[in-house]
């Protein structure tokens, strides 16, 4: 280590390799190359990140369009949940707009019984949906939940073109996944509006099948 | 640059398509896939792959019956096996290692981790 030997070194300006005070250019320019490989790094993860959240988004934007190919919607909607987000228990709900009322489309990993409450549409399922907005439970005020919306980590609202499709309902995440991340948010935003087109296009195509 | 293969062993699309990108953007490895287990042991045998990267719940055969298989197998005993699956709770865990596998990654995958553990095994 170099210093100026007598201890009494007046403070470094960091990332002012212009002002070598006492002679000693080295610990500025040093910090300075410190400080842009710092900049360098946090640039390359960000990069990394994103480059990684277009990924998924490819993927899931993939088995989306192979689930209408294959009429297998919700399955492919659940695929992507677990392989990507990370939870195994999902249920789909259908929502008619004029009747303001729900109806369960499909369900994996949930009991059917256990679903029954969230169809009255109360507390964040039923926020959701008078929001038009996805509702997550770590942003909550306490209290806000609903005895049996406690395993309830996402209600996602399925909108196309400003109306709403449905509600995907995103209860218990897997062991080793303890709470949503940044990329999770950007997947579920994503299913907001393909899921919905995605479903549409399939209701659309089982009414032209039944006439 | 590197040769090396490997063989996705998933039902989900969604999961082979994200594996492939992952390793097609930062890596050179020669991939191949299988839907289940039972098609994963036959393409194993046949095509002698570097190492399997495999989920557990599949139809017909799951990863761990596979793995099972591939170990008792001389032709393929060798090959590493990563199970990489949904299945976090410790007794999967513990069902993995005891039919063979090398390593056991769970979902969802993490590109990073992924491809570090497998140039670990490829040696590069």
């Amino acid at each position: 280590m170099t210093g100026t030997g007598n201890g009494s070194r007046p403070p470094t300006k960091v990332g002012c390799p212009t002002e070598p005070a006492d002679g000693n250019a080295l610990i500025p320019t040093g910090m300075e190359e410190l400080r842009v490989r710092v900049q360098q790094l946090s640039l390359r993860e960000q990069i990394e990140r994103n480059h990684f959240l277009l990924m998924r988004l490819n993927a899931a934007n993939a088995r989306l369009i192979q689930s209408l190919e294959q009429g297998d919607v919700f399955e492919g909607i659940a695929e992507i949940i677990a392989n990507l987000l990370g939870s195994e228990e999902i249920a789909v709900f259908d929502y008619h707009p004029v009747e303001k009322t729900f109806s369960l489309a499909w369900s994996s990993g949930v009991e059917a019984e256990a679903l029954q409450p969230f169809l009255c549409g109360a507390g964040m399922f039923g926020r959701a949906v008078q929001q038009g907005l996805s509702q997550f439970q770590e942003r909550q005020q306490d209290g806000a939940l609903l005895p049996y919306e406690k395993n309830l980590t996402a209600c996602v609202i399925l909108k196309s073109s400003r109306e709403i499709v449905g509600v995907i309902a995103i209860f218990g995440l897997l062991p080793q996944k303890n709470n949503l991340e940044w990329a999770d948010y950007e997947l579920l935003k994503f299913l907001e509006t393909y899921g919905a087109v995605a479903m549409k296009f399939q209701r659309l195509q089982g009414r032209q099948v039944s006439t | 640059m590197s040769t090396k293969k490997i063989l996705l062993v998933d039902d989900s699309c969604t999961a082979r398509l994200v594996n492939r990108m992952i390793f097609s953007q930062k890596s050179n490895y020669v991939l191949i896939s299988a839907m289940d287990g039972k098609e994963a042991v036959e393409r194993a045998k046949r095509e002698k792959p570097d190492l399997i990267l495999m989920d557990i719940v599949m139809p017909r055969m799951t990863g761990l019956e596979a793995c099972r298989v591939l170990k008792k197998d001389k032709e393929t005993e060798k090959i590493p096996v990563i199970l990489l699956t949904t299945r976090g709770e410790e007794q999967y865990v513990q069902e993995g290692y005891a039919s063979g596998c090398s390593d056991y990654l769970t979902k969802p995958v993490n590109d990073t981790e992924l491809l570090d553990l497998l140039k670990a095994y490829l040696g590069e």
